[in-house]
């Protein structure tokens, strides 16, 4: 039972993070109908604004030298992440893809991964090529947090799963109940007609980056505290997985992108504890296309119907 | 600072002196080109960093000490078998390249090998240390390390005298390097009664929860022959969540006292840690001072360096101009008595250094390393 639980809490953690990173992408691709591939590269960024801040207020070094106190900290770290990467998400959109909107499909999507490539040399360049550490125990401590079925689940990993559930409710709300949440569909659905209806699009699309763009900041932020590691190219395996999350749950579609996201963490977990640790990223995937050949759409995503 | 002393004869046994019985005048100039093949960038780029790095640091001092004028060219391999076959394409079709330090990775040398041997290109690893590589396969290639050969029965032998456990588990990360090491470990231990459980993981892996649930109550150590320290440190934060007691034994990838410091570990690396040699620390402080604090892949970089320079250096002494095969020949009469890494330097016909070995750490309650004994 213990193993067990051991794997569901690690799948379920895994999870939320990938549905968290895919909900931005899953976003940009319903307003926009891009795949930004850079999306991945920004939960890096996100990652190295909570690194500096801990060692700014001190919390890496052991015994921690932290001088204020760790609610405090890890609140800034979310807080800055995404303020940080979601105004990064607004110049990218403005400067790297506004300008090819109307370009064939294609263009914006190369444009992508050339951000991509872009954000990882800048990082490179910037804070060199080295693994940094959070070194989160030295600040959260391991021990603490609460235990179910004879499995220790840490106070980071509570905050975790915590933070995401808050976070994709309130982006339910704000999606489903807000005016902003309304022009965001408008622009979904159709782009044109929106715009002769007084929404000022450019300005809904900046403010979908903006949010997909936080979550992700926010998410790297959140594997910086639980896998402690952050160096410049760990956002390219986070998008991808994303990536997958948001295709498998449908995409487009948010409750699909928290699905997928699940899918893929619980998937991975299980099949570490119970089959094989060296063929968890062939399984998953070979799983994930067997999902795909019955539900092409995705798992909620839906068959649009468009005239002709 | 470094005694070197290589041997200038070499040059006329391989056939490149026209003058053997006579005094040869030292060329007036000593111009150069070598390249230094890393991973510059990438997922591993800290050790390339750290390389490049001695690599420079190596160059600067040998040209101030033998009045040569030697560049240093480079090129990034990520790594990556692929990058690195490019990138020593480039090599080879530059004849103004006379020999090359690096790459890092056995599966690189693998891939790049070839290539070097048929540009005549002499190369010198600071890190690949897969024993297939000096078997006769690549005739220009080098090293200055030991090889897995000779460290995996010793970390093995370690273990089983040391620690004397029932139960091993042996977690490898999918790469050659590491792959290798295991094959070297498994019949110690085997031999030797112990019950070992073999499981393999990717690299790419940043929570190893699921892999941490394995290891059962009569699993007293874990190796861990991985290339990235901060892994394992995640590996043995996990471990403490479960509650999980097992020494970590990790190898060379994991002496990183920055990312790796979970207390009890163990860590085997081929490098040693030069802080405590007293003849390096001239080195030691000029190299802090310019890039910092450092790990133990810059060394043996600095040392395979030194010894492609001083090859430079032999044959402009003999009055030869240093082309591929005059420092080919020069390289493989290397006979140091002594290096930044404590100990000689001098190939074996297959390119193996006959006096690397291997050094064993302790990381102690506060994550410090301390060089332990490894018999």
């Amino acid at each position: 039972m213990t193993y067990f639980v051991t794997q569901l809490v690690s799948g379920l953690i895994l999870g939320a993070l990938y549905a968290l990173v895919a909900l931005g992408f899953s976003m940009v691709y319903g307003v926009l109908k891009m795949l930004n591939f850079a999306h991945g590269d920004l939960y890096m960024v996100g990652a190295y604004v909570g690194f500096f801040l801990i060692q700014w207020f001190g919390g890496s070094s052991a015994p921690s030298t932290l001088w204020i106190p760790v609610p405090l900290l890890v609140t800034l770290m979310f807080v800055s992440a995404a303020l940080v990467v979601g105004g990064l998400g607004v110049v990218l959109e403005r400067f790297a893809y506004r300008p090819l909107r109307d370009a064939p499909r294609i263009a914006p999507l190369i444009t992508a991964i050339g951000v991509s490539f872009f954000l990882q040399n800048v990082a490179l360049l910037l804070f060199g090529g080295q693994y940094r550490n959070y070194n989160t125990p030295n600040f959260i401590s391991l021990y603490s947090g609460i235990k179910i079925a004879g499995v220790s689940i840490d106070d980071a990993q509570i905050l975790v799963l915590v933070l995401t559930v808050v976070l994709m409710v309130a982006l339910r709300l704000l999606v489903g109940r807000t005016t902003l949440g309304k022009q965001m569909r408008a622009v979904a659905t159709d782009r044109e007609a929106a715009e002769m209806m007084g929404i000022n699009v450019n300005r809904t699309i900046s403010a979908t980056f903006f949010i997909g763009s936080a979550l992700a900041g926010v998410a790297g932020v959140m594997g910086g505290l639980l896998f402690n590691q952050v160096y410049n190219l760990i956002g390219f395996q986070q998008g991808l997985y994303a990536f997958s999350a948001a295709v498998v749950g449908g995409i487009g579609s948010m409750p699909g992108a928290v699905l997928g996201g699940l899918l893929i963490g619980l998937t991975q977990s299980f099949i570490n504890g119970y089959v094989s640790t060296q063929y968890v990223n062939q399984l998953t995937f070979a799983l994930l296309i067997a999902v795909l050949l019955v539900r092409p759409r995705g798992v909620i995503g839906r068959a649009q119907l468009a005239k002709v | 600072m470094i005694a070197a002393t290589t041997v200038l004869g070499a040059l006329v046994v391989a056939g490149c002196g026209s003058s053997s019985s006579s005094t040869v005048a030292a060329l007036k100039s000593c111009n150069a080109t070598i390249e230094i093949e890393a991973p510059i960038t990438g997922p591993v780029a800290f050790l390339g960093q750290e390389q490049l790095h001695f690599a420079q640091l190596a160059v600067s001092n040998d040209d101030a000490a033998n009045k040569t004028k030697i560049t240093l060219a480079q090129g990034d391999t990520q790594l990556n078998p692929a990058l690195a076959t490019t990138v020593t394409r480039q090599a080879t079709a530059n004849s103004a390249i006379v020999g090359v330090v690096g790459p890092a990775g056995s599966q690189e040398v693998i891939a790049a090998g070839p290539l070097m041997a048929r540009g005549g290109l002499g190369f010198i690893s600071a890190s690949a240390t897969n024993v297939t590589l000096t078997q006769g396969t690549y005739p220009t290639f080098f090293r200055v390390v030991s090889n897995d050969g000779v460290q995996g029965p010793q970390d093995a032998h370690y273990i089983i005298n040391n620690f004397h456990p029932k139960t091993v588990m042996i977690v490898d990360d999918e790469e050659a390097y590491s792959t290798g090491l295991v094959g070297f470990m498994m019949p110690v231990f085997q031999a030797a009664g112990v019950k070992v459980t073999h499981l393999s993981v990717s690299q790419k892996v940043t929570d190893f929860s699921s892999l941490v649930a394995k290891i059962t109550p009569q699993t007293s150590v874990v190796v861990l022959p991985w290339q990235i320290a901060s892994n394992a440190e995640q590996f043995g934060r996990n471990m403490a969540q479960q509650h999980k007691h097992a020494i970590i034994f990790g190898t060379d990838g994991l002496y990183d006292p920055k990312n790796f410091t979970i207390p009890g570990s163990y860590v085997s690396s081929f490098g040693p840690d030069i802080t405590a040699i007293p003849a390096d620390a001239s080195l030691v402080s000029q190299e802090t001072a310019l890039h910092g604090s450092f790990g133990t892949f810059g060394p043996p970089m600095y040392a395979a360096t030194h010894v492609l320079d001083e090859a430079i250096h032999s044959v402009c002494m003999g009055g030869h101009a240093p082309t591929r095969a005059n420092v080919l020949a020069a390289i493989k009469a290397t006979n140091e008595s002594t290096s930044i890494l404590g100990g000689a330097i001098s190939f074996n016909a297959h390119g193996d250094n006959a006096h690397g070995q291997f050094y064993l750490f302790k990381i102690d309650s506060a994550g410090k390393y301390h060089l332990v004994p490894s018999s």
